[in-house]
């Protein structure tokens, strides 16, 4: 079945059974690797991709219900590496074997849009996502360092 | 290249088992006796490079027009930062302009067709690995920078027709100081690339590394990841590549015994089936891990254009398997009484006897005795296990997130059957480890896959279900320790009585307690085999091993009465290592030991060591000190306000990255500990997902707050990843014992009652 996507901006039509979930079309279809593999379950946040602007799952979405939707991954976060929490990310060496990085940026991206100075405890609530390398706390500082970086140039 | 360089560097050459040494010997024997470093840099292609082609400066670096650097490494990235640091270390003797060195990991195929160009591939751990600072790699690494340094140096004088004393190299850029006048390295490289040194440069491989300034460069990788283009196992792509989905028998040892393809032959996508015979005859090499954790599984795999639909194919495809001997254990209870009713007989081994603990304890009217246990748990790195491969007539081409590269080609070739020369492995990133690839058991699987389907490149993405349940398990132990205590309440004797179903016992066989800090010392182990598979867990064993040894001198101090502080320094006034005292010490002064806290909450202490057994006199390894600050409610629900770390790993090079692995190593054994255990229901493992098996958020993170006042500044660099897993289960049950008054004897920490009224 042929299903229209947006993707960061850009339009496919993709052949494809309408039950594969999102996260298998970015990766096996489109060749957009960036967004990972991690459960299955939407339970580790691997997979984040805002879908409409919201953070969301995406091993659990089937394509269908992504179609003309407005989808952005991490390939789409910024041009070139310049959003400010990728920067803040680079500053504070946040990564470790970075496999969950880039569902942690998706998903931390969503949040300063809703909430541009977040708390702790927002930021505990809203990126829930697994890291077994544990950069957890690194990911909240950046977060912050983000914020305070996007609110003094605003 | 005959030329002489010293037999023996500023560390230990001994050892016969490390990268640089190994090089020697081999140019020991190319160069029929006589020693050189030359082959550090052979074959100097100086007249090869044309223009606008990257010169390579031997084998290990190149450089191109613009100079920019490209940094051979024996290791990869795999979230340590080891292939950082080793580039680091490069370009610091190379004295080149950091903002334009890249690194990749070493090819093993060009090793093996040009004579073990870097270091024999074979069955050696440390070779191709993910560590950059044990002594001799150390070495090797800065050795091939300055080598290249002083090739750049020597090339710029003759263009110049200067003394070679007389130019200087800093940031990729060589000046004739007498003069002013420069050349960049990328204008010289080609030249350099042919000179010839009477002897190589002297190098002074612990010296601190001046690149650093007191900056924290972060990883190479780094901005790769951040923008989503790091390409790990699972990402990659290779034309005409294929899917496959797999399934092993789901008891370990089974056997597949009848499937049926027809009901799936027109699923859509799907290619075909593939079966792994594990009683089929197979090659066998020496390999870094051979204990049978790399070993083949019965298996079926399904192939299909995408993986969705081989995943969808191996759901539908009807599968019996003949579930061997290891279904007769129908429950984990099973499982723990035949461990610790293991621990009522004399252990099969006695690793350790020192005086006369036995009877000490027996004479004794103060015996403290417990017993504890430990279960299987999984690393669950979050890249799923995975591997590409293609076999066809002449080559077989493997692309995997090994943790160790020399394992990977080497399984790679053991199921292949084919020659070194024709073995081309790809090292891609890793999505963690955590000792879960270090055996390669994903590849050998991929490769026995694609040979039945000649000339298809063919990536095998295992589901996390898969993964848990055919894991490389920490594995589980039982354990009773005893002591009597003397007059003053210190252990005279200490006998322990270990039954594994792995191996190991670093965490109570390294540490102070048994090794002079107690008189008396007996260490018992027996093993008990069990189908379940098991393997490196963040330092085998050693969590499990710490956990009952810091928990029990935790019970020691207890019934002596004795501060659980003030006890451990007691039994350390005399030890050996001062460095244990002082990361005790630096640990209680910063977390506050001693400062009154409120009713329900704790603090607990523990202290231990990784890596020590490599030195004789056990001044050696990691010791690390953990406090833990928990607060327990009178429900009983336990949360861990702060851990503090202090750590004597003698010295550090890049602060920052070893802050990282500090962090990371106490969430780590703090998940283990609270949180993490499999079950066995009928020979299989029960979890499958994260949603059985709890991996720790953001939300549950406590202050992480690491110390470096512990370093010893000893002339080591020993490794920082496993060492701070070990004290954090015991620091946080001596932390509940000291807040609510009870005693915490097994892992997982969630399933005990902590309730208090």
């Amino acid at each position: 079945m042929l299903i229209n996507l947006r993707v960061n901006g850009k339009e496919h039509a993709v052949d494809v059974d309408p039950s594969t979930p999102l996260l298998w079309v970015l990766r096996d279809y489109l060749g957009m690797t960036g967004t990972k593999f991690g459960c299955g379950i939407a339970m580790c946040g691997a997979c984040t991709v805002h879908l409409n602007g919201a953070a969301t799952r995406s091993c659990r979405i089937p394509i269908e219900a992504a179609a003309n939707a407005e989808i952005l991954t991490i390939e789409g976060l910024s041009a070139d590496g310049s959003h400010p929490l990728q920067r803040a990310w680079l500053e504070l060496n946040v990564p470790q074997c970075g496999y969950c990085q880039a569902g942690m940026l998706m998903a931390a991206a969503a949040l300063l849009k809703e909430k541009p100075q977040p708390t702790d405890e927002d930021i505990d609530a809203y990126v829930t996502n697994l890291c077994r390398c544990g950069t957890y706390v690194r990911v909240r500082a950046a977060i912050h360092e983000a914020a305070k970086k996007s609110g003094t140039s605003a | 290249m005959s030329a002489e360089a010293p037999e023996t560097g500023p560390q230990d050459a001994g050892s016969g088992r490390k990268l640089s040494r190994r090089t020697f010997l081999i140019t020991t024997a190319a160069t029929g006796g006589a020693l050189t470093i030359a082959l550090l840099l052979p074959r100097m292609r100086g007249k090869s490079a044309r223009p606008g082609k990257p010169a390579e400066v031997g084998p290990w670096l190149t450089i191109d027009a613009d100079s920019n650097v490209l940094l051979r490494v024996p290791m990869h990235e795999s979230g340590n930062g080891a292939m950082t640091l080793a580039a680091l270390l490069m370009a610091e003797e190379l004295r080149a302009d950091w903002s334009k060195v890249r690194a990749e990991p070493i090819e093993l195929n060009r090793d093996a067709r040009e004579n073990n160009l870097y270091a024999a591939i074979d069955g050696k751990l440390s070779t191709f690995s993910g560590r950059s600072t044990t002594p001799d790699t150390l070495r090797t690494l800065r050795q091939v920078g300055a080598s290249a340094r002083e090739r750049l140096k020597a090339a710029a004088a003759r263009e110049w027709d200067v003394p070679v004393t007389e130019v200087e190299a800093r940031d990729s850029v060589l000046t004739h100081v007498p003069t002013g006048r420069t050349l960049r390295y990328g204008e010289i490289a080609a030249a350099a690339a042919s000179v010839k040194l009477d002897r190589e440069p002297e190098v002074d491989a612990h010296r601190d590394l001046e690149l650093l300034q007191g900056r924290a460069p972060g990883k190479l990788v780094d901005a790769q990841i951040v923008n989503g283009t790091s390409v790990y196992g699972i990402d990659v792509q290779v034309p005409g590549m294929v899917y496959g989905a797999l399934m092993q028998s789901p008891v370990h040892g089974g056997r597949l015994k009848r499937y049926d393809f027809e009901a799936i032959r027109n699923m859509p996508g799907v290619i075909g089936v593939a079966v792994v015979d594990p009683d089929e005859p197979r090659k066998r090499l020496k390999t870094p891990i051979n204990d049978g954790e790399s070993h083949e599984q019965s298996t079926i795999a399904v192939v299909a254009e995408h993986y969705w639909q081989a995943r969808q194919a191996l759901e539908a495809l009807p599968v019996e398997w003949d579930d061997g001997a290891g279904a007769r254990w129908k429950t984990t209870e099973e499982m723990n009484a035949a461990v610790l009713g293991r621990l009522d007989r004399p252990g099969d081994k006695v690793e350790k006897e020192d005086g006369d603990a036995l009877g000490v304890v027996q004479r004794s009217d103060r015996v403290v005795e417990a017993t504890y246990l430990t279960p299987f748990s999984e690393q669950a790195p979050l890249e799923p296990l995975n591997a590409t491969a293609r076999v066809t007539d002449d080559k077989v081409e493997v692309w995997h997130g090994g943790s160790i590269q020399a394992q990977s080609f080497l399984i790679a070739a053991e199921e292949s059957g084919r020659s070194f020369e024709q073995i081309h492995l790809h090292q891609t990133m890793l999505g963690g480890n955590f000792g879960r690839r270090n055996f390669a058991d994903d590849l050998r699987l991929v490769v026995a896959v694609a040979k039945k389907f000649p000339g298809r490149a063919i990536k095998i993405i295992w589901s996390r279900e898969e993964m848990f349940r055919q894991g490389r398990y920490r594995w589980l132990t039982a354990g009773r320790l005893r002591a009597a205590l003397g007059k003053d309440g210190l252990p005279q004797a200490f006998h322990s009585r270990l039954c594994r179903t792995g191996y190991g016992t670093a965490g109570i066989s390294n540490i102070a307690w048994t090794n002079g800090a107690i008189p008396n010392v007996r260490l018992e182990n027996s093993d008990l085999p069990l189908h379940v598979l098991w393997g490196s867990c963040r330092a085998p064993g050693y969590n499990s091993y710490a956990f009952m040894a810091e928990s029990f001198i935790d019970e020691c101090a207890v019934a002596a009465r004795i501060d659980p502080l003030e006890y451990r320094r007691k039994l350390l006034a005399g030890y050996r290592d001062p460095g244990w005292l002082k990361c005790l010490n630096e640990v209680a002064l910063r977390a506050g030991w001693g400062e009154p806290l409120p009713k329900g909450q704790g603090r607990g202490i523990a202290i231990s060591n990784w890596g020590n057994w490599v030195s004789k006199d056990l001044i050696a390894g990691t010791t690390a000190a953990v406090v833990a600050h928990v607060d327990v409610s009178r429900a009983g629900e336990l949360r861990v306000l702060q851990l503090d770390i202090a750590f004597d790993c003698g010295r550090v090079f890049n602060r920052d990255a070893v802050e990282a692995q500090m962090q990371g190593g106490m969430l780590f054994g703090l998940n283990m500990a609270l949180n993490e255990e499999l079950n066995i229901a009928n020979g299989r493992v029960v979890e499958g997902n994260f949603d059985t098996y709890p991996i720790r958020r953001a939300a549950d993170t406590p202050r992480l707050r690491v110390h470096f006042g512990g370093l010893s500044g000893r002339d080591r660099f020993s490794e920082v990843g496993e060492p701070p897993v070990g004290p954090v289960g015991p620091a946080v049950a001596n932390a509940i014992y000291a807040a609510v008054g009870k005693r915490i004897r097994s892992m997982p920490f969630r399933k005990h009652d902590l309730s208090w009224s």
